[in-house]
Protein backbone atom coordinates (compact mmCIF):
# COMPACT_ATOMS: atom_id res chain seq x y z
CA UNK A 1 0.00 0.00 0.00
CA UNK A 2 1.28 3.51 -0.81
CA UNK A 3 -0.30 6.35 1.11
CA UNK A 4 -1.12 9.65 -0.51
CA UNK A 5 1.16 11.44 1.94
CA UNK A 6 4.15 9.53 0.69
CA UNK A 7 3.52 10.39 -2.91
CA UNK A 8 2.92 14.06 -2.19
CA UNK A 9 6.09 14.83 -0.25
CA UNK A 10 7.34 18.29 -1.18
CA UNK A 11 10.55 19.06 0.69
CA UNK A 12 13.82 18.14 -0.96
CA UNK A 13 15.10 16.13 2.00
CA UNK A 14 11.84 14.24 1.97
CA UNK A 15 12.18 13.54 -1.74
CA UNK A 16 15.52 11.85 -1.12
CA UNK A 17 14.32 9.95 1.92
CA UNK A 18 12.45 7.11 0.17
CA UNK A 19 15.49 6.28 -1.98
CA UNK A 20 17.79 6.34 1.06
CA UNK A 21 15.33 4.27 3.07
CA UNK A 22 14.88 1.78 0.22
CA UNK A 23 18.62 1.33 -0.20
CA UNK A 24 19.12 0.91 3.54
CA UNK A 25 16.33 -1.62 3.92
CA UNK A 26 17.48 -3.59 0.87
CA UNK A 27 21.01 -3.64 2.26
CA UNK A 28 19.85 -4.89 5.65
CA UNK A 29 17.58 -7.52 4.12
CA UNK A 30 20.25 -8.84 1.82
CA UNK A 31 22.85 -8.92 4.61
CA UNK A 32 20.69 -10.54 7.31
CA UNK A 33 20.66 -14.11 5.97
CA UNK A 34 24.43 -14.06 5.44
CA UNK A 35 25.07 -12.83 8.97
CA UNK A 36 22.65 -15.32 10.41
CA UNK A 37 24.15 -18.23 8.52
CA UNK A 38 27.61 -17.22 9.65
CA UNK A 39 26.38 -17.64 13.21
CA UNK A 40 24.82 -20.97 12.37
CA UNK A 41 21.28 -19.73 12.93
CA UNK A 42 19.71 -19.05 9.55
CA UNK A 43 16.91 -16.55 9.06
CA UNK A 44 15.55 -17.42 5.62
CA UNK A 45 14.73 -14.53 3.29
CA UNK A 46 11.67 -15.20 1.16
CA UNK A 47 9.96 -13.07 -1.42
CA UNK A 48 7.94 -12.47 -4.54
CA UNK A 49 8.49 -10.39 -7.65
CA UNK A 50 6.54 -9.77 -10.83
CA UNK A 51 6.71 -7.87 -14.09
CA UNK A 52 3.96 -7.45 -16.62
CA UNK A 53 2.27 -5.87 -19.59
CA UNK A 54 -1.14 -4.20 -19.72
CA UNK A 55 -3.27 -2.94 -22.59
CA UNK A 56 -6.64 -1.24 -22.14
CA UNK A 57 -9.31 -0.14 -24.55
CA UNK A 58 -9.34 3.63 -25.10
CA UNK A 59 -12.02 4.28 -22.45
CA UNK A 60 -9.55 3.59 -19.64
CA UNK A 61 -7.08 6.17 -18.37
CA UNK A 62 -5.05 3.61 -16.42
CA UNK A 63 -1.37 3.18 -17.40
CA UNK A 64 -0.65 0.91 -20.35
CA UNK A 65 2.42 -0.93 -21.56
CA UNK A 66 5.15 -2.77 -19.71
CA UNK A 67 5.34 -2.44 -15.96
CA UNK A 68 7.29 -3.54 -12.93
CA UNK A 69 4.81 -4.88 -10.41
CA UNK A 70 6.30 -5.33 -6.99
CA UNK A 71 9.33 -6.75 -5.21
CA UNK A 72 8.37 -8.20 -1.86
CA UNK A 73 10.74 -9.51 0.84
CA UNK A 74 9.64 -11.23 4.01
CA UNK A 75 11.46 -12.74 6.98
CA UNK A 76 10.14 -15.17 9.58
CA UNK A 77 12.63 -15.01 12.47
CA UNK A 78 12.09 -17.36 15.41
CA UNK A 79 13.55 -15.89 18.60
CA UNK A 80 12.87 -18.87 20.88
CA UNK A 81 10.28 -21.63 21.18
CA UNK A 82 7.43 -19.17 21.59
CA UNK A 83 8.51 -15.75 20.31
CA UNK A 84 8.55 -15.11 16.58
CA UNK A 85 8.33 -12.30 14.07
CA UNK A 86 6.97 -11.67 10.59
CA UNK A 87 8.55 -8.76 8.74
CA UNK A 88 7.62 -7.84 5.18
CA UNK A 89 8.95 -4.98 3.07
CA UNK A 90 7.66 -4.14 -0.37
CA UNK A 91 8.97 -2.01 -3.22
CA UNK A 92 6.36 -1.14 -5.82
CA UNK A 93 5.74 1.37 -8.54
CA UNK A 94 2.94 3.91 -8.26
CA UNK A 95 0.71 5.00 -11.13
CA UNK A 96 2.95 8.05 -11.44
CA UNK A 97 6.02 5.86 -11.95
CA UNK A 98 7.73 6.47 -8.60
CA UNK A 99 9.15 3.56 -6.63
CA UNK A 100 7.54 3.46 -3.21
CA UNK A 101 8.65 1.50 -0.17
CA UNK A 102 6.24 0.22 2.41
CA UNK A 103 6.59 -1.61 5.68
CA UNK A 104 3.92 -4.09 4.66
CA UNK A 105 3.91 -6.19 7.83
CA UNK A 106 5.75 -5.80 11.09
CA UNK A 107 4.29 -8.18 13.64
CA UNK A 108 5.74 -9.82 16.68
CA UNK A 109 4.02 -12.91 18.01
CA UNK A 110 3.91 -15.24 20.97
CA UNK A 111 2.79 -18.84 20.42
CA UNK A 112 1.10 -20.17 23.54
CA UNK A 113 0.33 -23.63 22.15
CA UNK A 114 -0.62 -25.42 18.94
CA UNK A 115 -4.00 -23.70 19.27
CA UNK A 116 -3.16 -20.06 19.93
CA UNK A 117 -0.75 -17.37 18.73
CA UNK A 118 -1.07 -13.71 19.68
CA UNK A 119 0.43 -11.10 17.35
CA UNK A 120 0.91 -7.36 17.79
CA UNK A 121 1.90 -4.85 15.12
CA UNK A 122 0.86 -4.28 11.55
CA UNK A 123 -0.72 -7.29 9.83
CA UNK A 124 -2.91 -8.29 6.90
CA UNK A 125 -6.53 -7.92 7.99
CA UNK A 126 -7.92 -11.47 8.13
CA UNK A 127 -11.27 -11.24 6.34
CA UNK A 128 -12.24 -13.78 3.69
CA UNK A 129 -9.36 -15.75 2.21
CA UNK A 130 -7.61 -13.74 -0.50
CA UNK A 131 -6.29 -10.92 1.67
CA UNK A 132 -4.25 -13.16 3.95
CA UNK A 133 -3.80 -16.16 1.65
CA UNK A 134 -2.22 -14.33 -1.30
CA UNK A 135 -1.85 -10.60 -0.62
CA UNK A 136 1.35 -9.49 -2.46
CA UNK A 137 2.21 -13.08 -3.41
CA UNK A 138 1.40 -12.79 -7.10
CA UNK A 139 3.07 -16.08 -7.96
CA UNK A 140 0.91 -18.12 -5.61
CA UNK A 141 -2.40 -16.70 -6.84
CA UNK A 142 -3.88 -17.97 -10.09
CA UNK A 143 -4.98 -14.57 -11.42
CA UNK A 144 -2.90 -11.51 -12.30
CA UNK A 145 -5.02 -9.15 -10.22
CA UNK A 146 -6.90 -9.44 -6.96
CA UNK A 147 -10.64 -8.89 -7.13
CA UNK A 148 -10.85 -5.08 -7.41
CA UNK A 149 -12.88 -4.47 -4.28
CA UNK A 150 -10.34 -6.53 -2.28
CA UNK A 151 -7.35 -4.73 -3.75
CA UNK A 152 -4.97 -2.61 -1.68
CA UNK A 153 -6.33 0.60 -0.25
CA UNK A 154 -4.74 2.79 -2.94
CA UNK A 155 -5.50 0.43 -5.84
CA UNK A 156 -9.24 -0.08 -5.73
CA UNK A 157 -9.94 -1.67 -2.38
CA UNK A 158 -12.88 -0.64 -0.25
CA UNK A 159 -11.76 -2.42 2.92
CA UNK A 160 -8.68 -1.91 5.10
CA UNK A 161 -6.32 -4.59 3.76
CA UNK A 162 -3.91 -3.87 6.65
CA UNK A 163 -4.41 -3.12 10.29
CA UNK A 164 -2.26 -1.98 13.20
CA UNK A 165 -3.26 -3.59 16.47
CA UNK A 166 -3.37 -7.15 17.76
CA UNK A 167 -4.37 -10.44 16.20
CA UNK A 168 -5.13 -13.76 17.87
CA UNK A 169 -5.19 -16.81 15.64
CA UNK A 170 -5.08 -20.57 15.81
CA UNK A 171 -6.55 -23.92 14.89
CA UNK A 172 -8.27 -26.55 17.00
CA UNK A 173 -8.89 -30.09 15.82
CA UNK A 174 -12.64 -30.76 15.68
CA UNK A 175 -14.29 -33.80 14.11
CA UNK A 176 -12.84 -34.66 10.72
CA UNK A 177 -11.10 -31.33 10.34
CA UNK A 178 -9.95 -28.23 12.13
CA UNK A 179 -11.76 -25.20 13.46
CA UNK A 180 -9.79 -22.03 12.65
CA UNK A 181 -10.10 -18.57 14.12
CA UNK A 182 -8.68 -15.08 13.72
CA UNK A 183 -9.79 -12.35 16.13
CA UNK A 184 -8.40 -8.86 15.77
CA UNK A 185 -8.72 -5.23 16.85
CA UNK A 186 -6.72 -2.18 15.94
CA UNK A 187 -6.69 1.41 14.78
CA UNK A 188 -9.81 2.17 12.78
CA UNK A 189 -8.91 3.56 9.33
CA UNK A 190 -9.83 7.03 8.07
CA UNK A 191 -10.56 8.25 4.57
CA UNK A 192 -7.81 10.63 3.46
CA UNK A 193 -9.16 12.92 0.79
CA UNK A 194 -7.00 13.53 -2.26
CA UNK A 195 -5.94 16.75 -3.99
CA UNK A 196 -7.62 17.76 -7.22
CA UNK A 197 -5.21 16.30 -9.76
CA UNK A 198 -6.32 18.59 -12.61
CA UNK A 199 -4.24 21.63 -11.76
CA UNK A 200 -3.50 21.88 -8.07
CA UNK A 201 -0.85 24.57 -8.44
CA UNK A 202 -3.22 27.01 -10.13
CA UNK A 203 -6.23 26.21 -8.04
CA UNK A 204 -7.78 28.64 -5.58
CA UNK A 205 -6.93 28.39 -1.90
CA UNK A 206 -7.65 25.94 -0.44
CA UNK A 207 -6.77 23.43 -3.13
CA UNK A 208 -9.97 21.53 -3.99
CA UNK A 209 -10.12 18.01 -2.69
CA UNK A 210 -10.81 14.90 -4.74
CA UNK A 211 -12.24 11.60 -3.59
CA UNK A 212 -10.14 9.83 -0.98
CA UNK A 213 -8.64 6.46 -0.15
CA UNK A 214 -8.52 4.49 3.05
CA UNK A 215 -5.63 5.33 5.33
CA UNK A 216 -5.02 2.66 7.95
CA UNK A 217 -3.57 5.04 10.55
CA UNK A 218 -0.27 3.25 11.09
CA UNK A 219 1.03 5.99 13.41
CA UNK A 220 -2.08 6.09 15.62
CA UNK A 221 -5.84 6.26 15.53
CA UNK A 222 -7.27 9.66 14.55
CA UNK A 223 -10.64 9.16 16.21
CA UNK A 224 -9.64 6.80 19.04
CA UNK A 225 -12.23 4.30 17.84
CA UNK A 226 -10.94 0.79 17.31
CA UNK A 227 -11.97 -1.42 14.44
CA UNK A 228 -12.50 -5.05 15.41
CA UNK A 229 -13.40 -8.23 13.61
CA UNK A 230 -13.17 -11.98 13.36
CA UNK A 231 -12.87 -14.78 10.86
CA UNK A 232 -14.09 -18.23 11.92
CA UNK A 233 -13.58 -21.19 9.64
CA UNK A 234 -13.55 -24.93 9.30
CA UNK A 235 -10.91 -26.82 7.30
CA UNK A 236 -12.00 -30.25 6.15
CA UNK A 237 -9.66 -33.20 5.79
CA UNK A 238 -9.94 -36.71 4.39
CA UNK A 239 -12.12 -36.92 1.29
CA UNK A 240 -12.91 -33.21 1.45
CA UNK A 241 -9.27 -32.19 2.00
CA UNK A 242 -8.70 -28.69 0.59
CA UNK A 243 -12.17 -27.38 1.43
CA UNK A 244 -12.47 -24.45 3.81
CA UNK A 245 -15.67 -22.64 4.84
CA UNK A 246 -15.61 -19.48 6.89
CA UNK A 247 -17.57 -16.49 8.12
CA UNK A 248 -16.14 -13.05 8.79
CA UNK A 249 -17.21 -9.76 10.33
CA UNK A 250 -15.74 -6.29 10.84
CA UNK A 251 -16.96 -3.24 12.72
CA UNK A 252 -15.65 0.25 13.52
CA UNK A 253 -16.11 3.97 13.00
CA UNK A 254 -14.46 5.58 9.98
CA UNK A 255 -14.04 9.36 9.63
CA UNK A 256 -12.93 11.33 6.60
CA UNK A 257 -10.98 14.59 6.43
CA UNK A 258 -13.14 16.36 3.85
CA UNK A 259 -12.87 20.17 4.05
CA UNK A 260 -15.94 21.16 2.08
CA UNK A 261 -14.18 21.92 -1.20
CA UNK A 262 -15.47 18.75 -2.85
CA UNK A 263 -19.17 18.49 -2.02
CA UNK A 264 -19.69 21.86 -0.34
CA UNK A 265 -20.23 20.64 3.19
CA UNK A 266 -17.72 21.36 5.92
CA UNK A 267 -19.09 18.59 8.08
CA UNK A 268 -16.60 15.78 8.61
CA UNK A 269 -18.30 12.48 7.95
CA UNK A 270 -18.31 9.69 10.50
CA UNK A 271 -19.65 6.28 9.48
CA UNK A 272 -20.11 3.20 11.58
CA UNK A 273 -18.97 0.45 9.22
CA UNK A 274 -20.52 -2.98 9.84
CA UNK A 275 -19.53 -5.78 7.50
CA UNK A 276 -20.38 -9.48 7.66
CA UNK A 277 -20.05 -12.28 5.14
CA UNK A 278 -18.46 -15.58 4.34
CA UNK A 279 -16.12 -17.43 2.04
CA UNK A 280 -15.84 -20.81 0.34
CA UNK A 281 -12.43 -22.06 -0.74
CA UNK A 282 -11.54 -25.36 -2.35
CA UNK A 283 -7.95 -25.96 -3.43
CA UNK A 284 -7.52 -29.53 -4.60
CA UNK A 285 -4.93 -31.10 -6.88
CA UNK A 286 -6.92 -30.09 -9.97
CA UNK A 287 -9.77 -27.76 -9.07
CA UNK A 288 -9.65 -24.37 -7.44
CA UNK A 289 -12.82 -22.64 -6.27
CA UNK A 290 -12.66 -19.30 -4.49
CA UNK A 291 -15.72 -17.32 -3.44
CA UNK A 292 -16.18 -14.47 -0.97
CA UNK A 293 -19.22 -12.40 -0.01
CA UNK A 294 -19.32 -9.12 1.94
CA UNK A 295 -22.50 -7.44 3.18
CA UNK A 296 -22.36 -3.90 4.58
CA UNK A 297 -24.90 -2.21 6.79
CA UNK A 298 -23.25 1.13 7.48
CA UNK A 299 -24.72 3.84 9.71
CA UNK A 300 -24.27 7.58 9.21
CA UNK A 301 -23.19 8.89 12.64
CA UNK A 302 -22.43 12.47 11.61
CA UNK A 303 -25.61 13.17 9.65
CA UNK A 304 -29.18 12.02 9.52
CA UNK A 305 -29.17 9.82 6.44
CA UNK A 306 -29.55 6.64 8.49
CA UNK A 307 -28.25 3.20 7.58
CA UNK A 308 -27.36 1.97 4.10
CA UNK A 309 -26.89 -1.54 2.71
CA UNK A 310 -24.29 -2.52 0.16
CA UNK A 311 -22.63 -5.73 -0.93
CA UNK A 312 -19.67 -7.13 -2.83
CA UNK A 313 -18.70 -10.59 -3.97
CA UNK A 314 -16.61 -12.62 -6.39
CA UNK A 315 -16.41 -16.22 -7.57
CA UNK A 316 -13.37 -17.73 -9.27
CA UNK A 317 -13.13 -21.20 -10.81
CA UNK A 318 -10.00 -22.81 -12.18
CA UNK A 319 -8.80 -26.25 -13.22
CA UNK A 320 -5.20 -27.41 -13.51
CA UNK A 321 -4.21 -29.71 -16.36
CA UNK A 322 -0.98 -31.74 -16.39
CA UNK A 323 0.06 -30.07 -13.15
CA UNK A 324 0.99 -26.72 -14.69
CA UNK A 325 -1.71 -25.31 -17.00
CA UNK A 326 -4.65 -23.60 -15.30
CA UNK A 327 -7.40 -21.85 -17.24
CA UNK A 328 -9.76 -19.93 -14.98
CA UNK A 329 -12.62 -17.47 -14.95
CA UNK A 330 -13.83 -15.00 -12.38
CA UNK A 331 -16.83 -12.73 -11.96
CA UNK A 332 -16.94 -9.98 -9.38
CA UNK A 333 -19.64 -7.48 -8.56
CA UNK A 334 -20.27 -4.69 -6.09
CA UNK A 335 -23.45 -2.74 -5.36
CA UNK A 336 -22.32 0.15 -3.17
CA UNK A 337 -24.79 2.75 -1.89
CA UNK A 338 -23.73 6.29 -2.79
CA UNK A 339 -25.88 7.57 0.08
CA UNK A 340 -23.32 5.91 2.33
CA UNK A 341 -20.46 8.36 3.04
CA UNK A 342 -18.05 5.46 3.49
CA UNK A 343 -18.39 4.62 -0.21
CA UNK A 344 -19.32 8.00 -1.71
CA UNK A 345 -16.16 9.64 -0.30
CA UNK A 346 -13.87 6.85 -1.53
CA UNK A 347 -12.37 7.04 -5.00
CA UNK A 348 -12.85 3.25 -5.17
CA UNK A 349 -16.45 3.36 -3.97
CA UNK A 350 -18.20 3.11 -7.33
CA UNK A 351 -20.29 -0.01 -8.04
CA UNK A 352 -18.94 -2.22 -10.82
CA UNK A 353 -19.16 -5.56 -12.56
CA UNK A 354 -16.08 -7.35 -13.86
CA UNK A 355 -15.47 -10.56 -15.79
CA UNK A 356 -12.07 -12.17 -16.10
CA UNK A 357 -10.96 -15.04 -18.33
CA UNK A 358 -7.38 -16.13 -17.83
CA UNK A 359 -4.67 -18.73 -18.13
CA UNK A 360 -1.78 -19.51 -15.81
CA UNK A 361 1.20 -21.57 -16.92
CA UNK A 362 3.68 -22.72 -14.30
CA UNK A 363 7.09 -22.66 -15.96
CA UNK A 364 8.28 -24.40 -12.82
CA UNK A 365 6.91 -24.46 -9.25
CA UNK A 366 8.46 -21.06 -8.54
CA UNK A 367 7.79 -19.18 -11.79
CA UNK A 368 4.46 -18.55 -13.52
CA UNK A 369 3.27 -16.88 -16.70
CA UNK A 370 -0.27 -15.52 -16.69
CA UNK A 371 -2.54 -14.00 -19.32
CA UNK A 372 -5.94 -12.41 -18.74
CA UNK A 373 -8.76 -10.82 -20.67
CA UNK A 374 -10.82 -8.54 -18.46
CA UNK A 375 -14.04 -6.64 -18.99
CA UNK A 376 -14.99 -3.95 -16.46
CA UNK A 377 -18.21 -1.96 -16.29
CA UNK A 378 -18.77 0.82 -13.76
CA UNK A 379 -22.30 1.95 -12.89
CA UNK A 380 -23.87 5.39 -13.30
CA UNK A 381 -24.52 6.58 -9.76
CA UNK A 382 -24.94 9.86 -7.92
CA UNK A 383 -21.70 11.78 -8.40
CA UNK A 384 -20.24 9.06 -10.63
CA UNK A 385 -20.08 8.59 -14.38
CA UNK A 386 -20.72 5.24 -16.04
CA UNK A 387 -17.84 3.82 -18.06
CA UNK A 388 -16.53 0.50 -19.23
CA UNK A 389 -13.34 -0.83 -20.72
CA UNK A 390 -11.57 -4.01 -21.72
CA UNK A 391 -8.06 -5.02 -20.75
CA UNK A 392 -5.39 -7.51 -21.72
CA UNK A 393 -2.92 -8.36 -18.98
CA UNK A 394 0.22 -10.47 -18.92
CA UNK A 395 2.38 -11.19 -15.90
CA UNK A 396 5.58 -13.10 -15.19
CA UNK A 397 5.77 -13.82 -11.47
CA UNK A 398 8.33 -15.61 -9.32
CA UNK A 399 8.79 -16.59 -5.72
CA UNK A 400 11.99 -17.33 -3.87
CA UNK B 1 7.54 -76.24 -20.47
CA UNK B 2 11.22 -75.42 -20.29
CA UNK B 3 10.88 -72.41 -22.62
CA UNK B 4 7.94 -71.08 -20.55
CA UNK B 5 10.05 -71.30 -17.38
CA UNK B 6 12.90 -69.32 -18.95
CA UNK B 7 10.46 -66.74 -20.33
CA UNK B 8 8.98 -66.00 -16.88
CA UNK B 9 12.12 -66.45 -14.79
CA UNK B 10 13.63 -63.01 -15.53
CA UNK B 11 10.30 -61.32 -14.80
CA UNK B 12 9.95 -63.13 -11.46
CA UNK B 13 13.55 -62.32 -10.58
CA UNK B 14 13.02 -58.65 -11.47
CA UNK B 15 9.88 -58.50 -9.34
CA UNK B 16 11.73 -59.98 -6.37
CA UNK B 17 14.60 -57.52 -6.79
CA UNK B 18 12.23 -54.57 -7.06
CA UNK B 19 10.38 -55.63 -3.93
CA UNK B 20 13.74 -55.73 -2.10
CA UNK B 21 14.57 -52.24 -3.40
CA UNK B 22 11.18 -50.96 -2.25
CA UNK B 23 11.75 -52.45 1.18
CA UNK B 24 15.24 -50.93 1.31
CA UNK B 25 14.00 -47.35 0.69
CA UNK B 26 11.17 -47.53 3.23
CA UNK B 27 10.76 -44.53 5.51
CA UNK B 28 11.29 -44.54 9.26
CA UNK B 29 10.20 -41.46 11.20
CA UNK B 30 12.46 -40.66 14.14
CA UNK B 31 12.48 -38.10 16.93
CA UNK B 32 14.96 -36.93 19.53
CA UNK B 33 15.25 -39.36 22.46
CA UNK B 34 13.55 -36.82 24.75
CA UNK B 35 10.64 -36.16 22.36
CA UNK B 36 7.63 -38.42 21.96
CA UNK B 37 5.08 -38.08 19.17
CA UNK B 38 2.72 -40.60 17.59
CA UNK B 39 2.46 -41.65 13.97
CA UNK B 40 -0.89 -39.83 13.81
CA UNK B 41 0.95 -36.57 14.62
CA UNK B 42 3.52 -36.85 11.84
CA UNK B 43 1.44 -35.12 9.15
CA UNK B 44 0.58 -32.19 11.43
CA UNK B 45 4.20 -31.83 12.53
CA UNK B 46 5.40 -31.54 8.93
CA UNK B 47 2.52 -29.18 8.08
CA UNK B 48 3.55 -26.87 10.92
CA UNK B 49 0.23 -27.40 12.69
CA UNK B 50 1.61 -29.33 15.63
CA UNK B 51 4.43 -27.22 17.02
CA UNK B 52 4.76 -28.55 20.57
CA UNK B 53 5.07 -31.95 22.27
CA UNK B 54 4.58 -31.41 25.97
CA UNK B 55 6.54 -28.23 26.57
CA UNK B 56 9.09 -28.89 23.85
CA UNK B 57 9.09 -26.99 20.56
CA UNK B 58 9.11 -29.46 17.66
CA UNK B 59 11.69 -28.96 14.91
CA UNK B 60 10.91 -31.05 11.82
CA UNK B 61 13.68 -31.59 9.26
CA UNK B 62 13.33 -32.91 5.73
CA UNK B 63 15.64 -35.50 4.18
CA UNK B 64 16.32 -34.80 0.50
CA UNK B 65 17.22 -38.45 -0.19
CA UNK B 66 13.95 -39.85 1.21
CA UNK B 67 11.55 -36.94 0.78
CA UNK B 68 9.52 -38.36 -2.11
CA UNK B 69 8.84 -41.60 -0.24
CA UNK B 70 8.00 -39.75 2.96
CA UNK B 71 5.60 -37.33 1.26
CA UNK B 72 3.86 -40.19 -0.50
CA UNK B 73 3.53 -42.37 2.60
CA UNK B 74 2.74 -39.83 5.32
CA UNK B 75 1.59 -36.64 3.63
CA UNK B 76 -0.22 -37.95 0.55
CA UNK B 77 1.20 -35.20 -1.62
CA UNK B 78 3.93 -34.57 -4.17
CA UNK B 79 7.00 -32.44 -3.58
CA UNK B 80 5.72 -29.45 -5.56
CA UNK B 81 2.51 -29.28 -3.57
CA UNK B 82 4.38 -29.69 -0.29
CA UNK B 83 6.71 -26.79 -1.15
CA UNK B 84 3.84 -24.64 -2.38
CA UNK B 85 1.88 -25.37 0.78
CA UNK B 86 4.84 -24.28 2.91
CA UNK B 87 5.26 -21.08 0.90
CA UNK B 88 1.63 -20.16 1.62
CA UNK B 89 1.90 -21.15 5.27
CA UNK B 90 5.13 -19.28 5.80
CA UNK B 91 3.76 -16.17 4.08
CA UNK B 92 0.45 -16.20 5.94
CA UNK B 93 1.38 -17.47 9.40
CA UNK B 94 5.08 -16.62 9.70
CA UNK B 95 6.13 -20.25 10.09
CA UNK B 96 9.56 -21.38 8.98
CA UNK B 97 9.64 -24.43 6.63
CA UNK B 98 11.62 -27.49 7.77
CA UNK B 99 15.33 -27.33 7.00
CA UNK B 100 16.39 -29.82 4.33
CA UNK B 101 19.21 -32.24 5.19
CA UNK B 102 21.06 -34.09 2.45
CA UNK B 103 20.65 -37.65 3.68
CA UNK B 104 20.23 -40.12 6.55
CA UNK B 105 23.53 -39.37 8.28
CA UNK B 106 22.82 -35.64 8.54
CA UNK B 107 19.26 -36.23 9.72
CA UNK B 108 20.24 -38.76 12.39
CA UNK B 109 23.03 -36.50 13.64
CA UNK B 110 20.66 -33.49 13.86
CA UNK B 111 17.86 -35.42 15.55
CA UNK B 112 20.20 -36.96 18.11
CA UNK B 113 21.62 -33.63 19.29
CA UNK B 114 18.51 -31.38 18.96
CA UNK B 115 15.70 -31.56 21.55
CA UNK B 116 12.33 -31.55 19.74
CA UNK B 117 13.80 -32.62 16.40
CA UNK B 118 11.74 -34.91 14.17
CA UNK B 119 13.03 -36.39 10.92
CA UNK B 120 12.82 -39.41 8.66
CA UNK B 121 15.41 -41.83 7.33
CA UNK B 122 15.54 -44.93 5.14
CA UNK B 123 16.63 -47.42 7.81
CA UNK B 124 16.27 -47.74 11.57
CA UNK B 125 19.08 -45.98 13.47
CA UNK B 126 20.00 -46.24 17.15
CA UNK B 127 19.97 -43.51 19.79
CA UNK B 128 16.67 -41.93 18.72
CA UNK B 129 12.96 -42.60 19.23
CA UNK B 130 11.23 -44.51 16.46
CA UNK B 131 7.80 -43.04 15.77
CA UNK B 132 5.18 -45.79 15.53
Amino acid sequence: MVTAEKVNMNHSWQRGLPALLSASIAGILLTLPTLAQAEGDGVPLHGFADVGYTAHSKESTDPKGFNVGSLDFYLTPQFDSNVKGLIEIIFETTKGGEVATDLERMQIGYTFSDNATLWAGRFHTPYGYWNTGFHHGAQIQTAVLRPRFLDFEDKGGILPAHMVGFLGSGKVRAGIGKFTYDVFAGNGPKISMGQDPVNPAAAATPVPQSLGTLNINTAGDNNHQAMAGLNLGYEFSGRADGLRLSIHALRGDVDDDSDGTLFGTTLLNKTEVSMAGGSVVYQGNEWEVLGEYYRFNNKDKSGTSGSHSSWADYLQLGRTFKGRMTPFLRVEKTVLSQLDNYFSMQDNGQSYFRQVLGFKYDVNPKASLKFELMSSKFAAETGRTAYKYRSLLAQYAIRF
Amino acid sequence: MKSTFFRFFPAVLMALLLSQVAYAVDVVVISNSGTTISAADVKDVFLGEKQFAGGTKLIPVDNAASQANFLSKYMNMAGDKYNSMWTKKSFRDGLTPPAVKSGDAEVVDFVKRTPGAVGYVSSTPGGVNIVK
